[in-house]
């Protein structure tokens, strides 16, 4: 009877093997396992073993039982397959054809790079505990000019660098013109506040001036503010330097010099050294090897007291940046008036996937 | 502004082993930003006094000669030389290979028709002296060979600062060469050496006499004028400057014209306080009047430009005639000339503003207004009237004062200086820095502050001349001390702040969010446009005017705010149709409305556009926008137009929306934004091919108030729905908005979902399959009430007109 099994065994791989369709397997299949099949042929005649041969056989024969459905389940797994790739072999997709699908769809998108910087610099004064702030581009003279300690015979008020709605030579009560910095923000920033505190402001300026790659009436800027008790140059020095840091992305030199603005005192420029030629002096520095960048410094005791903060309690400092040459920096933009051109071949170049 | 070390050398004595580019740097770092160094005049130490001892012409050049000559007795040179006037004996100054001369020229070795020429024979023009010059310099037979010209002539070599003016806007002090050496030596701790003191006084006083004086003063108190000096004096010989008055004038920029002349100008220079001097014989009558104009009147001045006065700009007239625009330039009719014999020196001061004011309107910005218009200290006068006439008295010995100055204006005996107390502790602490109350003091007495130490506080006296507009405040005198102290030496110093949350207001939030999903979700590109529009862009998209109008606008492009974002975008669509088939973008901006109230108000609005040369975009807008809103979290739905709320963005009688494609968002009632496509005959206007769809949300008033979140979660369903599809017919009156209005109100016994399947249009109609998904949380679905609800939905939609397909 064991030879019997072991023959069968034999017998049906070689069965198998010529078979390639899955009916004439299963019908194979089941000439050996089924009731009336070859196996359970061959184990009727267990009634006539003997206790020792039943315990040799039983196993045997379970295990050819087992064999054959493996056998077969292999079998019709790989002819499965290979009806599967045949199939994926007449669909086969071109992949070095994906152009095309370029050219049907849009397939891109980007933020404008200014959005780039300004978000980046937000979360750099916000992981510092800064608020971000805006107002009005409409603005008036008090907010403006006045309380930034900018007096009525200031230069800055003349009708070149200013829009104006109103003629600031009139006797109108509110004369209303279109925000010429950021420090408006300032302005509003204090007066909604109490110390201690401190903010940034982004925000659209504008100025009179003709437009060329270097000058544009409408840009942007950056401000920002810290008002408590005994703020000092070295924590205005930090911050700058942290600021700098973290845009540049390495240890950037600087210097702070002397500068003039009415609402800062004392009032400072700070100079980054070139990046282009790293202090060695060349065209975008002037041959100075410095990039003024930053105006900043104290606010003027006259500015805390517009803003309602007591200047014999509280100090601060105060700076701005200039958001669209930081862009401009950063992307080597050659003209500044592709900023609000509105021109998709700028800016999608800025595409974010 | 151009500073030379050589005159601030007068008055400073710097440390000597300091290089230019050193002493241009500490300048920047410490009072104002210096743009240049630049050394001039090098080349005086260069050439040499030499002699010809030969001249033969040129073996290949007709017009040129071989002329060789000595520098010594050993030392012998040959140049190749054009010039007609050499001759043999000459002694001629002598330029080596190397020299850079003024007038920009560096010699090189170089051979001129085959020979050799080992530098140049100068002339006069070649050596700055003249405009132009025949021949070469024929210099007296007497002068020593080998001699330099910058020994013989007393020429320096000198190193000029360029500062950059806007730096000095708050310094009048800074505008002459005293004032920057009083910088130069508090930087550098070197003393300031006062030629100015009592006893010079004294001295210039002494030229004063008993005389009555020929020429009066008269101010007139609605005029510009806070103070007015006037002094005359006779002998006065008009000719050329000595050249230690012209090289200085040269060197910073100033063209000599006459003796009188420069050392106005010079006197200027030096002490930062304008002056002018008149030919006397040309003022009519016995005084000068110091008035405003009447009436419109027309002036000359010296650069022989009529100028039209208004009334109200002040004149220095004579009792004929306007003779200086006050502060700004004199005129053409009483100028000193070669035959001036007599003079009147005029040293005066000013308004700021109403220099400025009248010099801003004439276009006319001249040494003298730069000056004024930063506030001049009046008790500068003086001190300017005196260094004046010891100027003229040096280059015109013979020259006499007549009688005393005369002085009409503020009485200046009554001003007090400026007084402040201040805490060393104050300035350390502000600086973050630790600086000696020495030190300090140091500091504010070299800059000529007056120190009165009390026991915790200083009483800092302010000069007056940094008090007229700079130096008000405690923090005035910190920067004097920090600038000096040098900034950069100061440690950065991280402050200990109080901890609290911080995080972007709501709008700034919702903004990020939009770009975010905007960029990433729709395949949009963010873009700026300008806030300002002009009149022939709001005619095209038949769009109204705004009441804010720029005053003094630029162009005719920008000339107003815009009120809409609408004309912008279709402007924007126009050029990038040239190059896109199709395209999106969106803007988060502005819009400006005028109110009556507080004049104008700013909306926030989110506009995005899609354009396509082929297919109208207006159901992927719609579906974006719908998306957009749900993940801002915005309380807005879709609605059509409504006979009462009119959308607040767009008006609907605009005739560039188009007949069929408009939806309304809508905020709690408030129609706040649309969904829209630009009708076709506008788009023709811009020469757009194609369509156009804009979406507009107005965000305003979302800073304070964040939308929230409304998911919330429901339990998942243990029993199995039950699904039932069916086709209904819809003619073409008809839209899908209606079979769901429809089968909004089907009261079932059980929850139902509605989903359209797909939709069919062989023809005229269109075959609608919908899905109904019938579910009870509690049990399956028995048959007999899914049946209940087939009937009851088909009825439904029966009645309201969308039958059943058939067949």
């Amino acid at each position: 009877m064991i030879e019997q099994l072991d023959s069968l065994s034999a017998e049906f791989v070689g069965a198998l093997e010529s078979l390639n369709d899955e009916a004439a397997i299963l019908k194979l299949k089941s000439e050996y396992l089924g009731k009336k099949g070859k196996v359970s042929e061959i184990l009727k005649g267990l009634r006539n073993a003997t206790a020792d041969e039943r315990k040799v056989i039983g196993p045997k024969a379970n295990g050819l039982k087992e064999e054959i459905n493996q056998l077969v389940a292999t079998k019709l797994q790989k002819i499965e397959l290979e009806v599967i790739n045949k199939k994926l072999e007449k669909n086969k997709i071109d992949l070095s054809n994906r152009d095309e699908l370029w050219l049907q769809k849009l397939n891109h998108g980007g933020v404008h790079p200014r959005t780039l910087i300004q978000r980046e610099i937000e979360d750099v004064f916000l992981s510092m505990g800064f608020e971000v702030l805006d107002g009005p581009h409409i603005e008036d003279e008090f907010h403006n000019f006045e309380a930034l300690n900018i007096p009525s015979d200031h230069p800055a008020r003349d009708m070149q660098d200013t829009f104006w709605f109103h003629d600031p030579q009139s006797d109108e009560k509110e004369k209303k013109l279109l925000r010429t910095h950021t420090s408006t923000i300032q302005v509003r920033g204090m007066r909604e506040r109490k110390p201690p505190f401190r903010f940034i402001a982004p925000g659209t300026v504008f100025r009179c001036e003709r437009t060329d790659a270097s000058h544009e009436m409408v840009f942007n800027q950056l401000e920002g503010m810290m008002v408590g008790k005994d703020i000092s140059v070295g924590n205005l020095i930090y911050f700058m330097k942290t600021l700098l840091k973290e845009i540049f992305q390495k240890e950037v030199e600087v210097r702070l010099r002397p500068g003039f603005f009415p609402f800062v005192e004392p009032g400072f420029e700070l100079d980054i050294q070139c990046l282009i030629c790293k202090g060695k002096g060349c065209s975008v520095c002037k041959k100075t090897g410095w990039v003024e960048l930053l105006p900043c410094g104290m606010v003027h005791p006259n500015v805390l007291k517009a803003g309602g903060i007591d200047p014999d309690e509280y100090n601060g400092f105060a700076f701005g940046l200039g958001l669209d040459r930081l862009v401009m920096m950063r992307y080597g933009i050659d003209d500044i008036r592709h900023l609000n051109s509105g021109d998709l071949r700028f800016n999608s170049q800025f595409q974010a996937y | 502004m151009l500073i030379s070390l050589d005159w601030i050398k007068d008055f400073s004595k710097l440390p000597s082993n300091i290089s230019p580019q050193d002493l241009g740097l500490r300048l920047t770092m410490g009072t104002a930003e210096v743009e240049g160094v630049e050394v001039v005049n090098g080349f005086w130490k260069k050439i040499k006094v030499v002699e010809v001892t030969e001249k033969v012409p040129h073996p290949e050049a007709d017009k040129l000669n071989l002329v060789t000559f000595k520098l010594n007795e050993e030392e012998t040179f040959q140049v190749v030389c054009g010039a007609s006037n050499v001759r043999v004996g000459m002694k001629a100054a002598f330029a080596p290979i190397g020299t850079t001369l003024p007038i920009g020229l560096t010699l090189e070795p170089r051979k001129i028709r085959g020979v050799l020429s080992e530098g140049m024979l100068c002339s006069e023009e070649e050596l700055g002296l003249s405009e132009s010059s025949e021949g070469i310099l024929d210099m007296p037979a007497d002068t020593p060979l080998g001699v330099t010209l910058e020994t013989l002539w007393e020429k320096k070599e000198d190193v000029l600062f360029d500062i950059d003016n806007k730096s000095l806007t708050h310094r009048p002090d800074l505008w002459g060469h005293y004032g920057m050496a009083r910088e130069f030596s508090a930087l550098y701790e070197s003393d300031l050496e006062n030629p100015f003191d009592e006893s010079w006084s004294q001295k210039m006083e002494a030229l004063f006499n008993e005389e009555s004086a020929p020429m009066g003063v008269s101010v007139h108190e609605d005029s510009s004028c806070l103070g007015y000096y006037g002094l005359s004096l006779d002998n006065i010989k008009v000719e050329e400057s000595p050249s230690w008055i012209k090289d200085r004038l040269l060197a910073v920029g100033l063209r000599p014209i006459n003796n009188i002349v420069d050392i106005s100008n010079y006197v200027m220079l030096e002490l930062g306080m304008p002056l002018h001097i008149f030919d006397r014989d040309l003022i009519k009558g016995d005084k000068v009047v110091i008035k405003e104009v009447g009436e419109e009147t027309s002036f000359t001045t010296l650069d022989e430009v009529e100028r039209k006065l208004l009334a109200g700009d002040t004149v220095i007239s004579d009792e004929e005639k306007p003779l200086v625009l006050a502060g700004i330039m004199g005129g053409l009719n009483s100028g000193v000339n070669d035959k001036t014999d007599k003079i009147f020196i005029e040293v005066a001061n000013w308004q700021a503003a109403r220099v400025r004011k009248t010099s801003t309107r004439l276009g006319l910005r001249t040494d003298s207004s730069m000056r004024y218009e930063k506030t001049l200290d009046s008790n500068l006068m003086y001190r300017t009237l005196l260094r004046t006439v010891e100027l003229v008295k040096k280059v015109c010995p013979e020259a006499q004062v007549i009688g005393k100055p005369q002085y009409d204006g503020q009485d200046l005996s009554k001003d007090n200086p400026l007084k402040i107390d201040i805490s060393v502790e104050v300035i350390n602490k502000t600086l973050g820095a630790e600086i000696s109350t020495k030190k300090i003091i140091d500091i504010l007495e070299r800059l000529d502050f007056g120190i009165v130490h009390k026991e915790e506080t200083l009483e800092v006296t302010v000069p007056t001349y940094r008090s007229t507009k700079d130096i008000e405040c405690v923090a005035d005198i910190i920067e004097e001390v920090g600038r000096v102290i040098g900034y950069d030496n100061i440690e950065p110093q991280n402050p200990l702040l109080n901890v609290e949350p911080v995080r972007l207001n709501p709008l700034q939030e919702l903004r990020r969010k939009a770009q975010d999903f905007l960029t990433l979700h729709t395949q949009s590109f963010e873009l700026n446009t300008y806030p300002m529009v002009g009149q022939a862009l709001l005619k095209k998209a038949s769009w109204p005017g705004s009441e804010l109008k720029l005053l003094n606008s630029l162009s005719v492009d920008q000339s107003e705010m815009r009120s809409s974002l609408i004309p912008n975008f279709l402007e924007v669509v126009a050029m990038n149709a040239k190059n896109f088939d199709r395209g999106r973008f969106f803007e988060w901006g502005r819009t400006y409305h005028h109110e009556k109230e507080g004049y104008a108000s700013e909306k926030h609005i989110l506009g995005i556009a899609y354009f396509d040369k082929e297919e109208s975009q207006i159901l992927n807008l719609l579906n974006d926008t719908q998306r957009l809103t749900k993940f801002l979290n915005l309380p807005i739905d879709i609605a059509d137009k409504h006979p009462k709320f009119k959308n607040e963005l767009v008006d609907e009688e605009w005739i560039g929306l188009h007949p069929f494609e408009f939806k309304n968002l809508r905020v709690m009632g408030k129609m706040k934004g649309c969904v829209m496509s630009v009708h076709p005959a506008l788009l023709k206007q811009f020469k757009i091919k194609g369509h156009v769809s804009i979406a507009l949300i107005d965000m305003t008033g979302f800073e304070k108030n964040a939308p929230k979140a409304k998911v919330s979660y429901k339990p998942l369903a243990k029993f199995p729905s039950s699904r039932f599809d069916y086709t209904v017919v819809m003619n073409t009156e008809q839209n899908l908005d209606q079979i769901f209005s429809a089968l909004k109100k089907v009261k079932l016994a059980v929850k139902c979902d509605h989903k359209l399947v797909t939709t069919y249009q062989p023809d005229q109609e269109t075959y609608v399959t919908m899905a109904a998904i019938l579910s009870d949380p509690q049990k399956t679905l028995p048959g007999e009430i899914i049946k209940e609800c087939e009937e009851k939905i088909i009825n439904a939609l029966k009645k309201a007109g969308f039958p059943l397909k058939e067949g």
